[in-house]
């Protein structure tokens, strides 16, 4: 028969259970298809290495040729071994405006299997000594190719027709980006082809092989075999040697994998918790409502704890509920999430999925949460002697308040608002719930609308702050700055010249290490600008390094350490130098050097390895012309584009951050929502009361919604150390070295926040509204509870 | 009128208020038999209610022994407390207390359901006269039928004791006197023991044994030799 009680009840206080059920609903949604994503991702990712047989190291070096590679095979530790041509160059496409690049990785058709093989998608292995390509299919499909069409690349300044053979991708390239620099693969201007190696040999008319992968035999470490490879790789122009880890691709998928695996940590707990404190103080009102009820369960000889379960199966329906639909909406929405990562990683199998185990999982989850909010809300009250119980608690001590001393906002108030604000201080727990209701509202509302509103920031900072040349030149190999200065600084149209390098290098301090790239500036550079915090520029010391705050975290350095760095640009490796300063950086984990002092440094004197320019408006078509078959010019790069390709790819990549704001929105809405409607159904013969001594609906509004005005202005001013809290937790949960999330008071998203806390207020007002206008005053002052 | 079926002896209840203490009960001695028919009368505030809830097990003594057919209930563990109120007592409010979201017949069901010799729901509410509003919720009952179903509820629990706080305090004297006949014949008809809390003076008239209480004390016990039938009582 309690059953019956709580069916009823739950049906007739729906819209308060509803509002919880969806919080917990969201939350559980988050967590499940988070978890379908990264079971999926990381299955994916295993299955592909090991079907693909990715390598467990790889090494660039200058050439060597087919015999010394065989050579190299029979190194103790090494399982397999293969020497491969890896290959950069131009796609010719003058029809287009931005720089179109492949990748040519060469492939021996021959072979029965090859280490970081493509699986091939559609057309066919091209033959041995063919033209034919394989195409990863993100390049296919953005630039509108099919098997059978042809690509023109410039090879040695002259032009080559490729035809494509088939679409295929290999683990290597899961995660395809050109350079380390860039943040986002984008398909349309960068993807990797696969060209039989005789044919490549002969285009480039070069013999020996410049990049080798292999794997290890077991038992053996990959630093076991380094240090035995190593010192024969230094004979033929050693430029890197790195174990799988280190591997590009893999870096970004681990870290892609590890951001999403903190997501399910995080953030379905942020509303878990949340859904949880307002079950809690739910349960603690309607058992406060229900006294005399279990009053008379208790005299007719219910037992204590027979009670306590009737109020637990409240909570543990709703819990339930809320952990079906979450996951059954969570398994739905891991399709449309999976589609997002599909576009930025070549990874076959990667679709969403319904998982029974998640189900249980979320299930026990959300029980176990909300039937904790059910017991400790409603152990207290059982604790009374069914007397006791039956009797309503004593009234509240009426006292002055004290605002009431306060003249000038006591005597201006009507007797509506005089009535709320003694209510909303007689009632310390109901003026709590609203309280803590609106607190979380507007912190997560602002939460999402913060990391709306600062991957917006930190994109646009970086390229109308950090980066303010208009265009940058890239050279195919390193030049000396001045020949570069006198070349490109007399043209039409340049109005300023900037000579920068990028090294590539690992820098270690003690135990720690880290690969990065040190970028060489011109000591007065106004291309490129190091800032503070609050975007004030920092002057680029004549000697020394500079840090980004994170590369000096993860090197465990400050200002005076000094840095052993090796790089395949140094004359003679290692080379040391000394952290002069440390700078924040958001986008990325680089080093800083004055790029004099860098070329002094390696040994190399004026090098650089590209000019950043200052250009007059439309002098940039010309560069591109100028420069489109130029040997010695890799690429030419307008910066608007970038930004504009920047904000295309931001847009689908804050997909993710949209449902968040917006579940936050929908989350804050029903947070208070259900404080409103449950603070109305607690006051229903008070009320009323006003209502027959003749108050109209909205004057008798007044008394509630003034109060409900009143807390939430607290509400919300808590509700900001709050949502710093939040940001500290999720910045920390989602950093990696691509960004970092600094986590600085900006005024946005508390407006947001604000402005959604309001919106939610008003529409619950509107709906209490329609429901004192139906209060049948008859009904409720009849009524005994 | 022999078999003792509670016992009380120098039972005291007091309050603590703040730094007062509320003495609500002194030093109170009674013996109740099996199928008696006991009003207890006193003004407010004389510690009728005290009294019953102390009985019905509702509450703790802060002092003396209260005994359920030879077994101690002060200081009795909770779950003893709970045995003896879902099997032997039955509880009729001022006013009603039913459940506002179970119908008639489940406010029934819901004492029937936990006791372990109860009688049919149905039955007991037909007995009542109200097998035809058996489904109406206690919004849609009138006074008078809220305080049946409130008997149906505490009569179906088959209780060795029946335990009423002022059943008659809220209706008018046609309803009362129905509520009061069917007390009786509960009384009558099954042999249980019937404890009836009021300040109003001619009910007493209808009882085997009076008890009065002033001031938290009890200071007489009258037995009343031809108790009137409820259809005589009035006020």
């Amino acid at each position: 028969m309690l059953w019956k009680k709580t069916w009823r009840e739950l049906r007739e206080n729906k819209a308060a259970y509803l509002a919880c059920i969806t919080i917990i609903a969201i939350g559980l949604m988050l967590f499940v298809s988070m978890s379908v994503i990264y079971e999926g991702l990381s299955n994916a990712k295993n299955k592909f290495y090991s079907d693909y047989r990715f390598a467990d190291g790889f090494a660039v070096v200058r050439g060597l040729s087919e015999t010394q590679v065989a050579r190299l095979a029979s190194v103790e530790g090494v399982d397999r071994l293969e020497g491969r041509m890896v290959k950069d160059v131009r796609v010719f496409a003058p029809e287009r405006e931005e720089n179109i690049y492949l990748r040519l990785v060469s492939i021996r058709p021959e072979q029965a299997t090859r280490l970081n093989d493509a699986m091939l998608l559609g057309g066919a292995m091209p033959a041995a000594g063919s033209h034919g390509i394989l195409v990863d299919p993100a390049f296919l499909e953005a630039n509108n190719l099919q098997p059978g069409d042809t690509i023109h690349v410039i090879i040695a300044g002259n032009q080559v027709e490729l035809s494509v053979a088939g679409a295929a991708f290999s683990p290597e390239f899961v995660y395809a980006l050109r350079n380390p620099m860039d943040i986002y693969p984008d398909p349309l201007t960068f993807g990797v082809a696969y060209l039989p190696l005789e044919t490549m040999q002969i285009l480039f008319g070069e013999e020996t092989l410049n990049d080798i992968v292999f794997t290890l035999s077991a038992g053996y470490t990959y630093e076991d075999v380094e240090g035995r490879l190593k010192p024969r790789l230094e004979t033929f122009g050693l430029e890197s040697i790195y174990a799988r880890k280190d591997q590009f691709s893999e870096v970004m998928l681990a870290q892609e994998l590890q951001g999403v695996q903190s997501m399910v940590a995080s953030v379905p707990l942020l509303f878990l918790i949340v859904a949880a404190t307002i079950l809690y103080i739910l349960f603690k009102r309607m058992v406060e409502q229900q006294r005399g009820q279990i009053g008379i369960l208790k005299a007719l000889g219910y037992s204590s704890r027979e009670i306590l379960l009737h109020y637990l199966s409240y909570a543990l329906i709703i819990g339930a509920l809320g952990g079906l639909l979450g996951s059954l909406l969570g398994f739905w929405l891991s399709f449309p999430l999976m589609t997002v990562y599909e576009e930025f990683f070549n990874l076959p199998g990667l679709t969403g999925r319904f998982s029974f185990g998640y189900l249980v999982i979320s299930l026990l989850f959300s029980t176990g949460f909300a039937g904790l909010a059910g017991y400790f809300g409603s152990k207290e009250v059982l604790k009374l002697q069914p007397s006791e119980a039956m009797r309503p608690p004593a009234p509240p001590v009426a006292k002055k308040t004290l605002l009431e001393g306060w003249h000038g906002y006591w005597d201006n108030l009507t007797v509506q608002g005089k009535m709320a604000t003694r209510n909303a201080f007689r009632n310390p727990g109901r003026s709590f719930f609203t309280l803590i209701g609106v607190m979380f509202a507007f912190s997560l509302i602002a939460t999402t609308g913060y990391f709306l509103s600062i991957t917006d920031l930190l994109i646009l900072d970086q390229f109308t702050k950090v980066q303010t040349h208009d265009v940058k030149v890239v050279f195919a190999a390193p030049l000396d700055s001045r020949d570069a200065r006198l070349e490109l600084s007399r043209l039409p149209g340049v109005n300023r010249f900037e000579a920068y390098l990028e090294v590539p290098a690992i820098i270690k301090q003690g135990w720690y290490e880290k690969d990065t790239i040190v970028l060489g500036l011109e000591p007065n550079s106004e291309m490129y600008n190091l800032l503070t915090k609050r975007g004030v520029k920092v002057p680029l010391p004549p000697e020394g390094l500079v840090l980004s705050q994170k590369l000096a975290g993860n090197l465990h350095a400050g200002v005076g350490s000094r840095l052993e760095i090796e790089s395949p640009y140094a004359k003679e490796n290692p080379v040391y130098a000394e952290v002069v300063d440390i700078v924040p950086q958001h986008l990325g984990t680089n080093a800083y050097m004055e790029i004099n002092a860098l070329g002094r440094l390696l040994g190399q004197g004026h090098i650089s390895t590209a000019a950043l320019l200052a250009v007059e408006e439309g002098a940039y078509p010309y560069l591109k012309d100028r420069y489109r078959e130029a040997k010695g010019v890799f690429s030419v790069e307008e910066k608007g584009a970038m930004l504009n390709k920047f904000n295309e790819l931001l847009e689908s990549y804050s997909f993710t951050y949209w449902i968040l704001a917006l579940f936050g929105m929908f989350t804050g809405f029903a947070v208070i929502y259900n404080s409103g409607v449950v603070s109305l159904s607690e006051r229903r013969r008070e009320l009323a009361s006003l209502r027959v001594m003749g108050m109209t609906p909205a004057e008798v509004l007044q008394v509630l919604s003034f109060e409900q005005w009143f807390v939430s202005l607290f509400g919300m001013l808590a509700g900001v150390p709050m949502t710093m809290l939040f940001l500290q937790v999720m910045a920390s949960a989602m950093d990696n070295d691509l960004f970092s999330f600094p986590v600085v008071f900006e005024l946005q998203p508390f407006i947001i926040g604000a402005v959604g806390t309001t919106v939610s207020i008003w529409l619950t007002q509107k709906v209490i509204f329609r429901k004192i206008r139906r209060l049948s005053m008859v009904e409720a002052l009849k009524e005994r509870d | 009128m022999s078999n003792v079926i509670l016992e009380g002896k120098k039972i005291s209840k007091w309050y603590i208020m703040g730094e007062v203490r509320v003495d609500a009960l002194k030093k109170v001695t009674f013996e109740i038999y099996q199928g008696e028919f006991i009003v207890v009368l006193g003004p407010s505030g004389s510690g009728k209610s005290t009294l019953l809830n102390i009985i019905g097990g509702m509450d703790q003594v802060s002092e003396g022994e209260l005994f359920y057919l030879g077994s101690p209930l002060h200081g009795a563990e909770e779950s003893v407390v709970t045995r003896y109120r879902r099997n032997a007592v039955g509880f009729i409010f001022q006013f009603y207390n039913l459940m506002p979201n179970l119908t008639a017949f489940e406010n029934v069901q819901l004492a029937t359901e936990i006791a372990t010799d109860p009688l049919p729901a149905a039955d007991i509410l037909a007995e009542v006269g109200l097998a035809d509003r058996a489904g109406h919720f206690p919004a849609q009952l009138s006074g008078g039928e809220q305080q049946r179903v409130a008997v149906a509820r505490a009569v179906a629990k088959n209780p060795e004791l029946l335990l009423c706080d002022e059943p008659t305090g809220a209706l008018d004297l046609k309803t009362g006197i129905q509520i009061l006949k069917l007390l009786r014949d509960f009384n009558i008809k099954y042999k249980k023991t019937v404890m009836v809390i009021t300040h109003n003076a001619s009910i007493a008239d209808m009882a085997d044994r009076v008890f009065s209480l002033k001031d938290g004390e009890l200071v007489s016990v009258r037995v009343i030799d031809n108790p009137k039938s409820p259809e005589e009582v009035s006020w």
